[in-house]
């Protein structure tokens, strides 16, 4: 059983004191599966695993805030696509790999409330995470999903007429309350200060006006060019119900069309826009 | 805050105002150049001198839209000429991710365009700003039109 195998291990790594602190998932009623910070190997008992476990507890590895109130070890649980923001941090120098214990869990998709499965789970490729990457690995391996990127939700936007897609995107950007929900739940949005915060000078209007939702959602998207792993937090936890995937997996296409890469794969790797080719296609310059 | 084009439903006016940011060591020479050979353009670009293509930040292109210009134009060096030898290859990739963000939420690509023009292309720099003036118009009008 995997969440037995979670509990013992999580109480191995506790008690032989290789890591202080689990993150992982405990539950706070039907249905409301949570994050949990385990210190205590007695608390075990509280970790679940099921198909609600939506949160990308790395999240709390990109808070240094966080890492520095808990500067011993810490282990955490991932599932594959919260793997992949792992990667993403570890290229960034974000993350000091040799403090951490990564517990990798397979993971066959997570459902929502009415029982199907997750759009993002459909489209994820990391259902086994890598066996050289994490220290510990729950669950039975499970063969790779080769699969062809799908891109036809986004493929439906490009081929609206402009100023269809103006209103189909204007409609959203009316109702965006400026909440910062989904740069806050990002584990890729790490940023001490953001630029959305400041003031002087001020680059993105602060109110939640059609011009400046369109400015803030341009932005928080670009500063994700080549990182976002499609893990689908943003969209998960808007209250507007902000169609926010569609938006980063257009970049993540025209990255992969036009610099051939993929976030999250390989953690030597950073973002394609700290590099360049001599030939990078140029047929929109005049 | 003055109005955008981010909100459509202005009349066009006779003059765009669209914002040129020309890098120090080519395109700002040629289009001094351009100057100096008395060629005629039309002026309704206001240049912006950055000390490379590679400076800029998408930000300072989001930042003419919202504030009101009408079309912004990014001109550097030709690829391999960057005074710095790399900026350009750097911003070449930046702008092309603004580019397709922008049109994906519905702003019209000929809005936004970047160049390469030389410091001995003074000719080719009026022409840019002829196609790019002629381009800004273009969105400007259709968009008036289509918001009836
Ligand atoms: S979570 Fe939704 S409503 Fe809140 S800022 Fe993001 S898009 Fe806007
Ligand atoms: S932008 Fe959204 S989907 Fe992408 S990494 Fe951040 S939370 Fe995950
Ligand atoms: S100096 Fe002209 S592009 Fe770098």
């Amino acid at each position: 059983m995997i969440i037995k195998k979670i509990k013992t291990t999580a109480k191995d790594l506790l008690t032989d004191g290789s890591v202080s602190l689990i993150i992982g998932y405990g539950i706070n009623g039907p249905g409301d599966v949570t994050p949990v910070f385990i210190k205590d190997p007695d608390d075990v008992e509280k970790l679940v695993w099921n198909d609600q476990c939506y949160y990308n507890l790395i999240r709390y590895l990109s808070d240094r805030d966080f890492i520095e109130q808990n500067n011993g070890s810490i282990g955490i649980i991932i599932k594959g696509c919260d793997q992949k923001s792992l990667k993403v941090l570890l290229s960034e120098s974000q993350v000091n790999r040799d403090k951490i214990k990564v517990i990798g869990v397979t993971c066959k998709g997570l459902m929502d409330s009415d029982g199907n499965v997750l759009a993002k789970c459909e489209a994820c490729d990391v259902v086994y995470p890598d066996k050289d990457f994490c220290d510990v690995i729950i669950g039975e391996e499970v063969k790779k999903k080769e699969k062809e990127k799908d891109f036809s939700d986004i493929d439906e936007i490009d081929s609206m007429d402009l100023p269809d897609r103006k209103k189909f995107w204007d409609n959203f950007f009316e109702r965006c309350l400026r909440c910062y929900a989904c740069r806050n739940i990002c584990p890729l949005c790490y940023c001490k200060e953001c630029i959305m915060d400041q003031h002087n000078p001020q680059w993105v209007l602060p109110s939640a006006s059609v011009v400046g939702n369109r400015l803030f959602h341009i932005v928080r998207a670009y500063h994700l060019t080549g990182r976002c792993v499609d893990c689908g937090e943003c969209e998960r936890v808007c209250p507007i119900g902000m169609p926010l995937r569609k938006i980063n997996r257009k970049i993540i296409k025209v990255v992969k069309e036009r610099f051939d890469f993929e976030s999250g794969k390989d953690q030597e790797q950073k973002s394609p826009l700290t590099r360049y080719r001599e030939n990078d296609s140029e047929d929109f310059i005049i | 805050m003055s109005r955008s084009h981010f909100d459509s439903g202005e009349k066009v006016k006779k003059k765009l105002k669209i914002i040129g940011f020309l890098c120090n060591w080519c395109s700002y020479a040629g289009a001094d150049l351009a100057g100096t050979s008395r060629l005629q353009y039309p002026a309704d670009i206001r240049i912006i001198r950055v000390p490379c293509s590679g400076r800029m930040n998408p930000l300072l292109v989001l930042k003419c839209l919202q504030e009101g210009a009408d079309g912004v134009l990014v001109s550097g060096c030709h690829p391999g000429d960057c005074h710095y030898q790399e900026g350009n290859y750097y911003v070449r990739r930046r702008m092309l991710i603004l580019k397709n963000l922008l049109e994906y939420f519905g702003i019209d690509k000929r809005r936004f365009h970047m160049s390469w023009v030389s410091a001995s292309e003074g000719a080719k720099w009026a022409d840019v700003v002829k196609k790019v003036v002629e381009d800004v118009r273009d969105a400007c009008e259709e968009e008036v039109k289509t918001a009836g």
